[in-house]
C-alpha cells in the first residue's frame, strides 16, 4: 500500500456530512450492559450511504456493542441514533420494516448449525415471505434462483444440502455472507467476519462485499481485527478504545485523512504503528 | 460431607426398619424361589408364549401411542415455557402446569384414568401420555433455552416472526436433543407401561400381577423375561438411532464451538 496521511481541519466531521447521505447517525451515544459499568460512551458517528465503514480496536473496546445498537439488539442509555431514518429498536414497528434489509453477521456468524447451507441462506428471504409459505418452506422460484446466484457468487455451488456444522471456517463465513446478501440488504453489519482466516480467504471475502457494494450501493459497517485490512477496503476507519472512539480516518484512494485526531502528517506505516501502540 | 450422607442413610434405614440382617436371612428363600421358577419355566406352553408376545406387543403399542401423543402435546407447551421465547406472564404459569403433570408418577395417573374410562389399555395410554407430557416438556424447554443466542439474535435482528424463529432456528438447533428425548422417553415408557397392568391399566403387567397373586412365580418370571428381552432390543435400537442421528449431530455442534 502507498497511502499517505495528512491532517484534515475537519475535527468534527459529523457536522459536515450531508444529512441525507447519513444512513447511520449516532450522536453522543452511551450504552451499558449493567448499571455498574459503561460499555460505550460519547460515540458520535456518521456513516454515509454506500460507504464501507470499518471499526477497529482491541477486545472489550465496545465494537460489537456498537453493532448491536445499530441493529436494535441493544438500546442505548443516552444519545440519539438513527439507522435508515429509524430509531433502532426491535420492538419499534417502524424499525421492524427496515430490519429485513439490515444484514447482521455476529462474530460467531449466527448460523443454524444443524440446517443445510440452503436453509441458512433462505433465512435471509423469510421476512419478505408470507407466514404460511415460509413455515412450509415453499420458496418462490425467484427466491430460489436468487439463492443459487448468491451461492455461486460466494463459491458454494453444489454445497446447498450440506449441513452448516460440516463446513470449514471460510465456508461458514461465506454462508453467513450469502444469508445477508439474500436479504438484498441496504446495510451490512459484520463483526470480524474475516478474523482467524488466512489472508487469501480474508481478501476473497472482503472482495465479495466490495462487489456487492459496487453492484447494489450497500453500506457496510465492518469490525476488523486487522488494521491493514481496514485501511485497504474501508472508506473510513474508526478506532475504538475502552468504549470511546479515539480516532477516525477517512481513506480516499491513496490518502488517509485523520479526521478528528491532531497528530501531524502520517504514513500508513505510522498509523499502523500508532494503532499497535494504542492496543498495547 | 460424605460422613453426614452415610449417617443420614443409616438413620433413614433404621427409621423405616430396612434391615440388612433381614436381607441376609431372606437370601436362602431367593435361591429356593429360583429353583422353583427354573422348574416351572420348563412347563411354559405355546399358548402362554403367545399370550406373552401378544401382551408385550400391546404394551409396546400403549407406550408408543402415549409417548407420541404426550411428546406432540409437550412440544408447543415447552415452547411457551421457554424463557428465551415467551414472556414471564406465559412461561411461569405454563411451567406450573407442566410441574403438576410431572408430580404424579404414571401409575397414579393410571389409577385416575381407570376411574375415568375404566380399566384397560386406554387408561394406560392416557397415563403414559400425561406423564410424558410433564416429563418430556421439562427436558424440551431446557434444551430450547440452551439454544445458542447468536443464531437467535441474527435471525430475529432481520425481522423473523416468532413462528419463523421457532421453525428455522429453535427446532433445527435443538433437533438432536429433541430426538434424544423422544428415544429416551419411549425407552422409559415401555418399562413404565409394563407395570401399569399392576393396577389394571392393560399391558403385560396384568399377567405378571395375576400369576404373582396365584403364586405362579415361574409364569410371572417368564413374562418378566419377555419384558427384559424386549427392553434390551428397544435399548439397542435406541442406541443405534442415537449414534446415527443424535451423537453425530451433537459432535458437529461441539466441534464448532470455540
Amino acid at each position: 500500500m502507498s497511502y499517505h496521511a495528512s491532517i484534515q481541519s475537519e475535527t468534527h466531521d459529523i457536522d459536515k456530512a450531508e444529512p441525507d447521505s447519513c444512513i447511520i447517525c449516532m450522536e453522543d451515544v452511551w450504552a451499558s450492559y449493567d448499571a455498574r459499568s459503561t460499555t460505550i460512551r460519547e460515540i458520535n458517528m456518521r456513516v454515509s450511504a454506500g460507504s464501507n465503514y470499518a471499526i477497529v480496536g482491541k477486545s472489550g473496546s465496545g465494537k460489537s456493542t456498537l453493532l448491536k445498537i445499530m441493529n436494535g439488539l441493544m438500546i442505548p442509555n443516552r444519545g440519539t441514533i438513527m439507522v435508515d431514518s429509524h430509531r433502532p429498536d426491535q420492538h419499534n414497528r417502524r424499525f421492524q420494516s427496515a430490519m429485513a434489509r439490515i444484514g447482521y453477521i455476529p462474530q460467531s456468524l449466527g448460523l443454524v448449525r444443524n440446517s443445510s447451507v440452503l436453509d441458512n441462506v433462505m433465512i435471509g428471504a423469510l421476512p419478505r415471505m408470507g407466514a404460511l409459505q415460509s413455515l412450509l418452506k415453499r420458496y418462490s422460484e425467484e427466491d430460489m434462483a436468487e439463492a443459487r446466484r448468491i451461492l455461486e457468487m460466494v463459491g458454494l455451488s453444489g454445497k446447498e444440502s450440506r449441513k452448516a456444522y460440516m463446513l470449514s471456517g471460510g465456508e461458514k463465513r461465506r454462508v453467513a455472507i450469502a444469508r445477508a446478501f439474500m436479504q438484498n440488504p441496504r446495510i451490512l453489519l459484520a463483526d470480524e467476519i474475516v478474523s482467524e482466516l488466512d489472508s487469501v480467504t480474508s481478501r476473497d471475502i472482503m472482495d465479495l462485499v466490495a462487489v456487492m457494494q459496487r453492484d447494489t450501493g450497500l453500506t457496510a459497517i465492518m469490525i476488523h481485527h486487522d488494521m491493514s485490512l481496514a485501511l485497504e477496503y474501508a472508506d473510513r476507519v474508526a478506532v475504538m478504545q475502552e468504549g470511546r472512539k479515539i480516532m477516525e480516518m477517512g481513506i480516499d484512494h491513496d490518502h488517509v485523512h485523520i479526521l478528528d485526531f491532531q497528530s501531524g502528517n502520517l504514513t500508513t506505516q505510522e498509523i499502523l504503528e500508532m494503532y499497535d501502540d494504542s492496543q498495547k | 460431607m460424605i460422613g453426614a450422607v452415610v449417617a443420614l442413610v443409616i438413620a433413614a434405614s433404621w427409621h423405616i426398619e430396612a434391615s440388612p440382617v433381614e436381607f441376609a436371612e431372606g437370601l436362602p428363600r431367593l435361591w429356593q424361589l429360583i429353583e422353583e421358577v427354573m422348574v416351572e419355566l420348563t412347563t411354559v406352553t405355546d399358548n402362554m408364549a403367545y399370550n406373552a408376545v401378544w401382551a408385550m406387543l400391546e404394551t409396546i403399542q400403549m407406550a408408543f401411542i402415549g409417548t407420541m401423543v404426550g411428546y406432540a402435546l409437550a412440544l408447543p407447551m415447552s415452547l411457551l415455557a421457554s424463557r428465551n421465547l415467551a414472556s414471564r406472564w406465559v412461561y411461569v404459569p405454563m411451567r406450573g402446569l407442566l410441574a403438576m403433570a410431572r408430580t404424579l408418577p404414571s401409575i397414579m395417573w393410571a389409577l385416575l384414568f381407570i376411574i375415568m374410562v375404566g380399566p384397560g389399555p386406554f387408561a394406560g395410554i392416557l397415563a403414559i401420555t400425561m406423564y410424558t407430557l410433564g416429563f418430556v416438556a421439562k427436558l424440551q424447554y431446557e434444551s430450547i433455552e440452551a439454544v445458542d443466542a447468536d443464531p437467535m439474535d441474527s435471525a430475529s435482528s432481520i425481522g423473523l416472526s416468532r413462528l419463523q424463529l421457532i421453525r428455522f432456528v429453535v427446532i433445527p438447533e435443538s433437533a438432536s436433543h429433541l430426538l434424544g428425548h423422544l428415544l429416551y422417553m419411549f425407552d422409559y415408557n415401555v418399562r413404565q407401561t409394563s407395570i401399569l397392568g399392576l393396577v389394571g391399566a392393560g399391558g403385560i403387567g396384568f399377567y405378571i400381577i395375576t400369576y404373582t397373586k396365584y403364586l405362579q412365580y415361574g409364569k410371572a418370571v417368564f413374562f418378566m423375561l419377555v419384558v427384559l428381552a424386549t427392553v434390551l432390543v428397544i435399548d439397542w435400537i435406541s442406541v443405534k438411532l442415537r449414534d446415527r442421528y443424535v451423537v453425530k449431530s451433537q459432535r458437529g455442534v461441539a466441534a464448532d464451538m470455540p
